[in-house]
């Protein structure tokens, strides 16, 4: 791979990441509609086209947790203690809203792409 | 050793040992950890299931490879935190380039820097190298001292949430930009201008710096000391100008204006200069440079002093005509400035469509 190359390569992985940070909450919070643990949460987003590492989610979860968007429950199943995640009733507002405004990002968007494809 | 005899499992405790190791030791880092080891031994069971048989170190070492350096995962895992962040660093770097740049260098080149030449007697490597060891020094103590303090100022600065309070019209003037010195230019002018007062300073007392291997028996001839000071007010003049420029760059018309009068004044100066070596009675110029006195009776010296003030006194002579003709240029730059910035107070430009 030539120097060139790697810069662009470089450049497109970072833009990449940029964009799915943001979707990436929004796809945890709706996941998370339904009550489930860390790795049944990786796994379905995995499944669903978002795959997202360990190192990343559970601060992740934390963080929205903090920010009181979730709940959280240490509960054995299986004979293990494992973490059990869900919305909060602020975290569904607040997933609502995101929804909208994922709609309205969308809708510009696809505006944009159209006027410029003619 | 056989990898399948062991425990694989054993390995994700190692593997979350080694996590806990680089994670900060608080309840919810534990609690991170905790959820990590959770999911890889899900991942474990996931693999035993599809695999149908209990996993081997092996198949364990690859779930752990793919999770990644456990430096790395502790790293994520950790609080997330900078010295400085992104609202303080611009300003953090705007003083720090300030301090270390625009007030230790120059504290070091005019203050530090003479004392230890007078200090060493005179002994110009010497003193060098202890000024720069000091400036070392200086720099990283300065450097230390204000990333330290923007790093506490950090900490309250985010405990504090501070609001956004400025007001518009402190803003500065606009500058016209395509008139200001380039940085570059400036900072070289200040320090070969220092350089140069330096080497003035030091001539009266090493005359080799000027004569070379000739100042074994040549000496400068009376009328320098007539026109030595002027010339060293001339050069710290220069050095006096690099550094305004450097200091107010929002002073556009600095450069131009005081390029011109350093021009003139040494127009000036070096007209006066080649008149005090042409006005003699017999009808014969001064000479810049005389025999030393041990050697006053060579012919082949004097030979050689008479080449030299020669020498000197067309070097003289095309400086007074390089002068003047960048008086010329300069005058006029200058007037085509003035009247810009005459034409710009009485017609400020209009942002509205024409």
């Amino acid at each position: 791979m030539t120097n060139g190359t790697k810069v662009a390569a470089d450049i497109l992985e970072n833009l990449k990441l940029e964009l799915r940070r943001g979707c990436l909450i929004v796809a945890v919070l709706a996941q998370l509609r339904t009550e489930q643990y860390g790795y049944t949460l990786r796994k379905a987003l995995a499944d669903d086209g978002l795959a997202i590492d360990e190192g990343t989610l559970y601060p992740l979860l934390r963080r929205l947790e903090t920010q009181g968007l979730l709940v959280s429950q240490w509960r054995e199943e299986d004979k293990r203690n494992k973490r059990f995640y869900r919305l909060s009733t602020a975290g569904e507002v607040i997933l609502g809203q995101l929804l909208e405004e994922w709609e309205s990002i969308n809708k510009s968007l696809s505006k944009i792409l159209h006027e410029a494809s003619l | 050793m056989n990898k399948t005899s062991r425990n694989p499992m054993e390995l994700v405790d190692r593997y979350l040992q080694a996590v806990r190791f680089w994670v900060p030791k608080t309840r919810k880092q534990e609690e991170l950890v905790a959820e990590l080891g959770e999911d890889l031994r899900s991942q474990v069971e996931d693999k035993e299931t599809e695999l149908g048989r209990p996993v081997n170190e092996e198949e364990v070492s690859e779930i752990l490879k793919r999770c990644g350096n456990p430096m790395i995962v502790a790293g994520r895992l950790g609080p997330k935190g900078y010295v400085i962040g992104p609202t303080l660093y611009p300003i953090y770097l705007f003083v720090l380039k300030m301090v270390l740049l625009w007030i230790l260098v120059p504290v070091f080149i005019f203050i530090v820097g003479p004392v230890n030449l007078a200090t060493s007697g005179g002994n110009l490597g010497e003193a060098i190298g202890h000024t720069m060891g000091n400036l070392w020094s200086g720099l990283f103590i300065a450097g230390g001292v204000i990333t330290l303090v923007f790093a506490v100022l950090e900490r309250t600065h985010a405990q504090m949430g501070t609001e956004c309070k400025w007001d518009p019209s402190s803003l500065p003037p606009l500058q016209k930009q395509e008139r200001k010195t380039s940085l570059v230019q400036a900072v070289c002018e200040l320090v070969f201008g220092w350089f140069g007062v330096v080497w003035l300073l030091l001539l009266p007392h090493y005359p080799f710096l000027i004569l070379g291997p000739a100042a074994g028996f040549l000496k400068a001839a009376p009328m320098w000391h007539t026109f030595y000071l002027p010339i060293v007010l001339v050069a710290t003049f220069g050095l006096l100008r690099a550094g305004m420029i450097l200091a107010r760059p929002q002073w556009t018309w600095l450069p131009s204006f005081s390029q011109l009068m350093q021009t003139a004044l040494s127009l000036i100066l070096l007209h006066f200069i080649l008149n005090a070596a042409t006005q003699t009675a017999s009808g014969a110029w001064h000479p810049f440079v005389v025999l030393a006195d041990s050697v006053q009776n060579s012919e082949r010296l004097a030979h050689i002093a008479a080449i030299v003030n020669a020498s000197i006194l067309l070097s003289l002579a095309a400086a007074w005509l390089g002068l003047s003709i960048a008086a010329i240029v300069q005058t006029w730059e200058f007037m085509k400035q003035v009247r810009k910035m005459a034409t710009g107070v009485a017609h400020p430009a209009s942002l509205g469509a024409q």
